[in-house]
């Protein structure tokens, strides 16, 4: 084990320039390929028919495609995944503004471009839920405002992930690959371009313990079911599996040696999301229902834990100095 | 043995060292800490070009360093629970003097010099409630105290001396915590305020925020014509975005400087420190928990973000601001975005702190 470590140590050098390399084109730059393509099928099914019925399932596929790369915040997707992803929406920003643009109608829900304009609790994927499971929202007639609504959220959402894609692929994948380099105000080393990477697979995890698992869960006397993330489609646990999924996916690009405890930690977390009964998470006031949840929450951060072990320790990577701090 | 008349003379001869200025220790603009890749802790002293003008060794983490405006001399504060401070010697990093607060009480983060040097301020807490207590310390003498007056609010952090150099402002951050285990004990209660007293502690004006009164005041930036900035950070529920930057003028409202949602959420709630730009035209708060730094004019309009991992220490500098992080880096930012101007085997600690000549 010791003489395994000191092997990393030593072509820990070479192997950051490999590692950047491999996030960008195995997992960055396809997952929003992928993304992109998700979103423009759900725009041009929205715009044949925009009904809940027939956008439920492009839908469900754009998210899928999404948390492929969901959680990754930096560069053009540090702020501009949240007009995509808008949750945890604490102060009710989604549904207060999708009320008021639908009851005065207001000439920028129709028009795809003026669309980013609008606060970005309107736009993106929960703004989607909300319009076509959300019994508030989901009862729009083919030729109403609502339904043009939805098309003009897809059609946004389209032309996000394709942003997002083209800044990754023609801007800030350069960005990391320059690191260290002249001028390079962002990555002052090739280190801190790995670190940063890294530092995305771990910040998801936390935040799929802490706030995907953590919301819902809240306090053993009060749990917040309708804290979960997108429960209404009752897609709460298969985030949290897809996105565990991803940060281990991009876990292995940074590394090009194996990731046994990695790979168990991720296994073992399916395992207990397998005895999970309501994939919405709504069940949790029963006792027995809340402990499983519990448990997919340690396993979670097991699988962080394991990363950490796999890949922060041989590269000696550490958490930020002053992000820890609080002052 | 030391007589009487030898215990003067030598009192005699210390007061009479002639004192030695920034000059003595390469011209420094900027003071800031760090921690070493050893685990060791130093103070440096930093020029406007990124430069170390001179680096010595610090006993142990500190909060904040406070600089004498003429000796290279610079006080650092204990980390919670602020049990002492250090005056230390940039020279060398002798501990020239250890101060520490009444039996009663903790300092709280900051300190300030007095525009000549004479006097060192102090902001502390009760330890029994919090309640916030501004020291006095004669820098002339020793670094004895010689007063104290209230700080007009709960758990100081901060306070500076406004240009005209009459009075102080103080930034409370509302915050109680247990004597015990520091735990924050009034989240939902707290109300932070922005206080100005006269040099004797007379309360001349005090500003509430006027919503999200969860919000700590925590650090200030002063401009020579008397407008502050203070930065915030949020105590209340996770994801709610509140606006971490202020601006105020005496006898004026509060200008609450806000970001775009995407952008304020991108800054987790926290802003670390915070400083006006050279020419005084913006002002400029950093994130390290969301690795930003948020540029607003100084009449509160959001201007733009840089990212940078870990990034803290702010203060101004003729071509915008100076920046650095916990990464090592030393980052000029202009409005044209940040460039590297060095990078240091060392975590840059919470604040870059100017000093002033």
């Amino acid at each position: 084990m010791r003489y395994s470590l000191l092997c990393c140590a030593l072509f820990s050098a070479s192997q950051a320039v490999a590692g950047v390399e491999e996030a960008l084109s195995d997992h960055i730059l396809p997952g929003y390929a992928g993304f992109a393509e998700a979103a423009e099928v759900l725009a041009v099914t929205a715009e044949a028919d925009c009904t809940p019925a027939a956008l439920r399932d492009p839908w469900n596929a754009a998210f899928d495609a999404w948390t492929e790369i969901g959680d990754v915040r930096m560069g053009p997707s540090e702020t501009g995944a949240l007009s995509v992803a808008f949750w945890p929406d604490t102060r009710g920003f989604t549904p207060k503004t999708l009320s008021r643009l639908i009851s005065s109608q207001e000439e920028v829900g129709t028009d795809p471009t003026d669309f980013a304009e609008v606060s970005i609790a309107a736009r993106g994927l929960f703004a989607l839920e909300r319009m076509l499971y959300d019994d508030q929202f989901a009862g729009y007639e083919a030729d109403s405002y609502a339904c043009t609504l939805v098309q003009t959220i897809s059609a946004d959402l389209a032309n996000q992930a394709q942003a997002l894609e083209a800044g990754w692929r023609e801007g800030y994948a350069e960005v990391l690959r320059s690191a260290g380099q002249e001028g390079n105000a962002t990555y002052l080393s090739e280190d801190e371009a790995l670190t940063a990477l890294y530092t995305q697979v771990l910040s998801s995890l936390e935040f799929t313990a802490d706030s995907r698992l953590g919301r819902p869960l809240g306090t053993f006397e009060r749990p917040r079911p309708t804290r979960a993330e997108a429960w209404r489609s009752e897609r709460a646990l298969r985030n949290v599996r897809l996105y565990a999924d991803a940060a281990s996916a991009f876990a292995h690009t940074l590394a090009d040696w194996e990731l046994p405890l990695t790979e168990d930690a991720l296994a073992r977390l399916h395992d207990v999301a397998d005895r999970v009964e309501d994939p919405a998470l709504q069940d949790i006031d029963d006792p027995s229902a809340r402990l499983r949840l519990e448990i997919v929450q340690q396993h979670v951060r097991a699988l962080h834990d394991a990363i950490e072990q796999e890949i922060g320790v041989p590269l000696g990577l550490t958490p930020g100095f002053n992000s820890q701090d609080g002052d | 043995m030391t007589t009487r008349r030898t215990f003067l003379a030598s009192l005699l001869a210390a007061s009479a060292t002639p004192a030695v200025g920034w000059a003595a220790v390469g011209d420094p603009t900027y003071l800031a800490a760090a921690k070493l890749a050893n685990g060791s802790y130093m103070l440096a002293g930093l020029r406007e070009d990124g430069s170390t003008a001179f680096s010595v060794p610090l006993p142990a983490r500190g909060h904040a360093a406070s600089a004498h405006p003429k000796r290279a001399e610079a006080v650092g504060f204990a980390r919670r629970p602020g049990t002492y401070a250090l005056v230390v010697d940039c020279r060398d990093g002798e501990v020239l003097h250890r101060l520490a607060p009444p039996a009663d009480r903790q300092f709280n983060g900051h300190g300030t010099f007095s525009p000549d040097g004479s006097l060192l301020y102090t902001v502390e807490q009760a330890v029994e409630d919090s309640a916030g207590h501004i020291g006095i310390w004669d820098a002339a003498a020793g670094y004895a105290r010689i007063g104290e007056f209230a700080s007009h609010g709960v758990g100081p952090h901060d306070l500076r001396v406004m240009p005209d150099h009459q009075t102080l402002v103080i930034a409370n951050g509302g915050i109680q915590t247990d004597k015990w285990d520091r735990a924050k004990l009034n989240t939902d209660t707290m109300r932070p305020n922005l206080v100005y007293t006269a040099l004797d502690g007379t309360l001349l004006e005090s500003r509430e925020l006027p919503d999200f009164h969860q919000n700590s005041i925590r650090h200030l930036a002063l401009r020579d014509d008397g407008l502050v900035g203070f930065a915030m950070q949020w105590e209340g529920e996770p994801g709610m975005a509140p606006p971490l930057l202020a601006l105020h003028r005496r006898g004026e409202e509060l200008v609450i400087c806000e970001a775009p949602l995407g952008d304020e959420l991108g800054m987790d709630g926290y802003a670390g420190s915070v400083a006006f730009s050279g020419d005084g035209s913006e002002i400029a708060i950093t994130s390290p928990r969301g690795g930003r730094i948020h540029r607003f004019s100084d009449s509160g309009r959001f201007l733009g973000a840089v990212s940078r991992a870990d990034v803290c220490g702010i203060a101004s500098h003729a071509g915008g601001y100076m920046a650095s992080d916990g990464l090592g880096g030393v980052l000029l930012v202009g409005p044209e975005g940040a460039r590297p101007l060095a990078r240091a085997e060392a975590a840059w600690d919470n604040h870059l702190v100017p000093i002033a000549v």
